[in-house]
């Protein structure tokens, strides 16, 4: 049964020592133990090295200089074996048929286009990317112009300021390679109906790709 | 003194084994002279007198008591209403005055203001009248306290719900209810409770009164510099800062003055309540004084690491983060105290109900006051930010610190003030083992779903790309917690129902057998509060004979605190110190984060808003979209490939308030414009879920169809210039642009399939035109360009035209321009 004995009552009685008196005098002398003493130094120790060691204006320390090292780390390591791509129809052709790079394009459209397109780019708001038909695109260049400066009065934003030449030239690539696939929801077609992506390119003098193959990076 | 500490262990120990509830019919020699069995009043009263001390006023505590219980239900259905909402959206039917957005504050604010303040003022006033041996001292003041409170709580009840807001986090009420709280504050409470410590019949302060007297004194300080802010109308008001500025004052004022509420106080409670459990002094006064004073130094700056890496300036987010970590000891001193005095003494985890509360609730303070130390860690905190790990945070410490130890102390006070042995043990027994089950699942849950928010939202693959590009899956893989939590609510909802069947039994069951209460627990108090309880031990003369200098002697014996005593005597050094501290933090800390105008350099390309802008802006601060949606990318890289380019102090600086916002579970909004077509906004506003499948937002359909006030423009326009924004044409040349621009984006709807009209309210009109100019706005003037203003406007007309002229930085506000690369 639960008994409330906080209700203590006072009994003169019975008077007999007790571990808890014992306990109570030992409490009477404490000091404050040593390790509170000890941590609570060394956080205090701990600020002003702390402080001028981040802001004695030494590169590399404030947030801004880290987001700056760990972005050009990120932008090495995504794009390192491509470098920096030029906005031409040609790159937008050549890696519509390189599926791992397709797959940064993928992680950009999802992060940005998903809203208006669909998740599988079947359209909501904005067209439907998947069938044949285009509303302003006749030629394949021509997603890369829509995604640089926005279309239909700014329905369609411009992504200029917001993405990376690499990151705009990869969703484009990511766009055209949507072309036949079946989404689960999908508006009807809008626009035109256009002929079909160029073929793969060529083999080039540096690279040993064929049309059409998956290149390792 | 130690025989009675004795004797009273024994007694307990015989209770024990009688089995005997009550103590009634444990005969003593103190007791046995006033068995006589007279009118409960007069027979408290006369044996309070017997052993010289006054008669108390409990009324008051009693009022108190069952405010706690009332709004601490009421809290935790707004908590359980909202939890719903988030898991089903549509419960309340789209209805404006029941969206998440207007809700949350109503739960946030209830639970603190109403529920935790209530338990927190009855504690007061009944410890009080017990530590300083008076009668409070004017009975019509605590009546006034009483009722303006609940009248206060009322109001903001009221209030949120219909959209009126100060928009700003813990301080949503509007100001004439702040104002409200900070006079009852001041002329009802602080002023009652320094006149009862002026006529107390004991001279030096217990523990306790150290912590009632600083957060009296420091809590309103903070409300009312956070109160700092112009006021319009009655319902209205505008910080008179922006942006970062604001922030820094939102987070170091008007949260600290939150948090300073949910410790100190809570702490002086801990320390009354502990002995009297456990039957003995506190465990160590010497660490109690040290960590006592380390808090009042330290507690007001550690406001800013609740901003980590966002545009504030960089010193002050260091200062946080210092700070932050220096006080893990000072608020591991209560603990250590708390613990120690606990643990051994005459109550035990199977006998007590309350002795099971005060253990629990200070396991959960230690473990949050460890987590606060690593939150305010830079690195830790980029994690936590913006996921639920900060709301679990704040769960584990209001549910598992601060409502256990109001419980407790509720189940302790019940029997005393109701002079009746409590009604039911068995109940409050069950009361503990669900309460402790309810909190266990509401918390854990949260941790869950914020770690995994977190992990999400960071997650790279080994190419360095976002591993879960859309939010969307950040929000679904949650919704299991959500739901675990919601039970985990209903629990504590019914312990409430429980304490609330034992508060109603125990308070209308008449009865005298503990008449003797009043005398042992005056008893109690002396022996455990002025005994030689607390006493100092002289300072060690171990250096007398040593060859050290005489400063050591002089430092060592200034370290045995004994000069600590006469301080003990006065209240007017610990609210004298207690300013200071708050003076300190203000000087060294907020003024400089105002006055350097290096901390936020001016971006030339940033634009106040327009007309149509600012009434949108007002809409989002009505619909409290801050609840979910954040408005700051933080430098971080798997931030800014989601959301775009990492925000900059300088684009802020024509928000005011400042929208920050604390959470993400809705995606962040820094950088909304030209994100989305506005027909997309419009269809989103409308139905969310047609648009992204699973979302958890309300639906706007009231927005699309309300008419903007175009009258109510003209009047923004005067208050952004009182406040210092460069609007330097004609009234009627911004109502006639806010008209031009809602046109504007309303054909851009209509032209990419938006209807023409819903109802009655045309499109152009409707008030999420204005919403959405304001979305489409967000962000975008970073990399506007800052020459070619006209060609941007090229499709506007002559009006838009001279806005976007006069829209440069002008004297007014003194911005050096600057431009950021």
């Amino acid at each position: 049964m639960d008994n409330q004995h906080e209700n203590h009552s006072v009994h003169s009685s019975s008077v007999g020592t007790t571990d808890q008196n014992a306990q109570y005098e030992s409490n009477q002398d404490q000091r404050i133990p040593r390790w509170w003493k000890l941590i609570f130094v060394a956080t205090i120790a701990f600020a002003p090295p702390y402080f001028f060691w981040h802001h004695c204006g030494a590169p590399g320390r404030t947030m801004a200089d880290e987001y700056d090292v760990a972005m050009a780390a990120n932008l090495k390591l995504q794009f390192g074996a491509i470098g920096d791509l030029t906005l031409d129809r040609a790159n937008v052709v050549k890696y519509l048929y390189e599926d791992s790079w397709l797959k940064v394009g993928r992680a950009v459209f999802k992060a940005n286009c998903v809203s208006c397109h669909g998740a599988e780019g079947g359209g909501l708001v904005g067209p439907n990317l998947c069938d044949d038909q285009y509303k302003n695109v006749k030629d394949i260049g021509d997603i890369l112009k829509i995604l640089q400066n926005g279309a239909n009065g700014g329905a369609m934003p411009a992504w200029q300021n917001r993405l990376s030449a690499n990151e705009i030239v990869l969703v484009s690539s990511y766009v055209a390679s949507l072309r036949g696939s079946n989404p689960a929801i999908a508006k009807p077609g809008e626009g035109r109906e256009i002929p079909a992506w160029p073929p793969a390119p060529i083999v080039t003098e540096e690279g040993d790709n064929t049309s059409g193959e998956d290149q390792e990076i | 003194m130690k025989a009675d500490l004795l004797r009273r262990s024994v007694s307990w120990r015989e209770t024990q084994t009688q089995n005997n509830e009550g103590m009634s019919r444990v005969e003593s020699d103190i007791n046995s002279e006033n068995n006589a069995s007279i009118d409960r009043e007069v027979s408290t009263t006369d044996q309070a007198n017997a052993i010289g001390t006054p008669a108390y006023h409990d009324l008051i505590v009693r009022q108190f008591v069952a405010a706690t219980l009332f709004w601490g239900i009421l809290a935790t259905l707004a908590g359980l209403l909202i939890a719903h909402l988030l898991v089903i959206p549509k419960m309340t039917g789209g209805d404006a005055l029941l969206s998440f957005g207007r809700l949350r504050p109503i739960h946030t604010n209830t639970a603190i203001l109403a529920f935790l303040a209530n338990g927190l003022f009855a504690a007061i006033y009944y410890s009080t009248q017990r530590l300083c041996k008076t009668r409070l001292w004017s009975v019509g003041l605590g009546q006034l306290h009483f009722w303006s409170w609940q009248l206060i709580i009322i109001a903001a009840l009221l209030t949120l719900p219909l959209g009126i807001t100060q928009g700003r986090d813990f301080s949503e009420m509007a100001l004439p209810i702040n104002l409200g709280i900070l006079g009852t504050w001041v002329l009802f409470f602080a002023f009652n409770f320094f006149m009862t410590l002026r006529h107390r019949s004991v001279s030096r302060l217990y523990v306790s009164l150290w912590f009632y007297i600083v957060t009296i004194v420091t809590f309103p300080l903070l409300l009312a510099a956070n109160s700092w802010v112009m006021p319009v109308d009655w319902v209205q008001s505008y910080p008179w800062v922006s942006g970062v500025h604001d922030s820094i004052m939102q987070w170091c004022y008007g949260h600290t003055a939150v948090m300073y509420l949910l410790l100190m106080p809570f702490l002086g409670l801990l320390y009354y309540i502990v002995p009297l459990i456990a039957g003995r002094p506190i465990h160590n006064h010497r660490l109690a004084i040290t960590h006592f004073w380390a808090l009042v130094l330290l507690l007001v700056w550690a406001g800013p690491h609740r901003l980590h890496y966002t545009a504030i300036p960089e010193w002050i987010s260091s200062m946080g983060m210092l700070v932050g970590m220096m006080l893990l000891m000072p608020m591991w001193g209560g603990l250590v105290n708390g613990w120690k005095t606990l643990r051994g003494g005459v109550a035990t985890f199977k006998t007590s109900v309350v002795y099971r509360f005060l253990l629990v609730a200070l396991l959960f303070y230690g473990f949050s006051t460890v987590e606060s130390f690593l939150l305010s860690i830079r690195s830790v905190n980029r994690l936590a930010h913006y996921s639920d790990w900060t709301i679990a945070h704040l769960h584990s410490g209001l549910m598992g610190w601060n409502a256990m130890l109001a419980i407790g102390m509720t189940y302790w006070l019940l029997p005393r003030i109701c002079r009746t042995p409590l009604w039911s043990h068995r109940i409050a027994g069950l009361h503990f083992w669900v309460m402790l089950l309810g909190t266990l699942l509401t918390v854990i849950p949260l941790y869950v779903a914020g770690f995994t928010q977190s992990w999400m939202w960071n997650a790279m693959d080994e190419l360095g790309n976002l591993v879960h590009p859309d939010f969307m899956e950040s929000i679904t893989s949650v919704k299991n917690m959500w739901w675990i939590r919601i039970i985990g609510g209903m629990l504590y909802l019914v312990g409430f129902l429980l304490l609330g069947l034992n508060l109603i039994m125990t308070w209308f069951s008449k009865s005298d057998s503990t008449a003797n209460q009043a005398t042992e627990d005056a008893h109690l108090h002396e022996s455990v509060f002025r005994s030689e309880a607390g006493k100092l031990t002289p300072a060690s003369n171990s250096l007398d004979n040593a060859p050290v200098l005489d400063t050591a002697r002089t430092l060592d014996r200034l370290s045995g605190l004994q000069w600590h005593r006469c301080w003990e005597g006065s209240s007017r050094r610990f609210s004298a110190m207690a300013i200071l501290a708050l003076l300190l933090a203000s000087v060294f800390q907020v003024v400089p984060a105002f006055v350097i105008r290096g901390n936020v350099p001016a971006i030339a390309s940033v634009k106040p808003y327009t007309a149509l802008e600012l009434a949108g802006r007002e809409i989002y601060l009505k619909e409290g979209c801050y609840n979910c949606h954040s408005q700051t990318v933080r430098p971080l890289v798997a931030e800014t490939k989601r959301y775009g380019d990492y925000s900059r102090a300088g684009e802020f600086v024509f928000d005011f308030p400042s929208q920050f916002g604390h959470r993400r579970i809705g995606p962040d909004l820094a950088r909304e414009g030209g994100k989305q077509a506005s027909l997309w906004h419009w269809q989103h506003l409308e139905n969310p879920t047609a648009l992204v499948s699973g979302s958890i937002m309300p639906a706007y359909e009231h927005l699309l169809d309300t008419a903007i006030d175009f009258d109510k423009i003209g009047q923004r326009i005067e208050i952004a210039r009182k406040l210092g924004v460069a609007y330097d044409l004609q009234l009627d040349a911004y109502v006639q642009d806010a008209r031009d621009q809602a046109e504007r984006v309303a054909a851009d709807i209509v032209s990419s399939g938006g209807s023409i009209q819903r109802g009655d309210v045309m499109t152009l009109e409707s008030q999420a035109v204005a919403l959405i100019a304001y979305l489409q706005r967000l962000g975008v003037d970073l990399n506007a360009p800052v020459e070619q203003q006209e060609d941007e406007v090229s499709d506007g007309d002559s009006a838009e035209e001279t806005v976007s002229q006069s829209g440069q930085p002008s004297e007014l506000r003194n911005f050096e321009v600057a431009i950021v690369e």
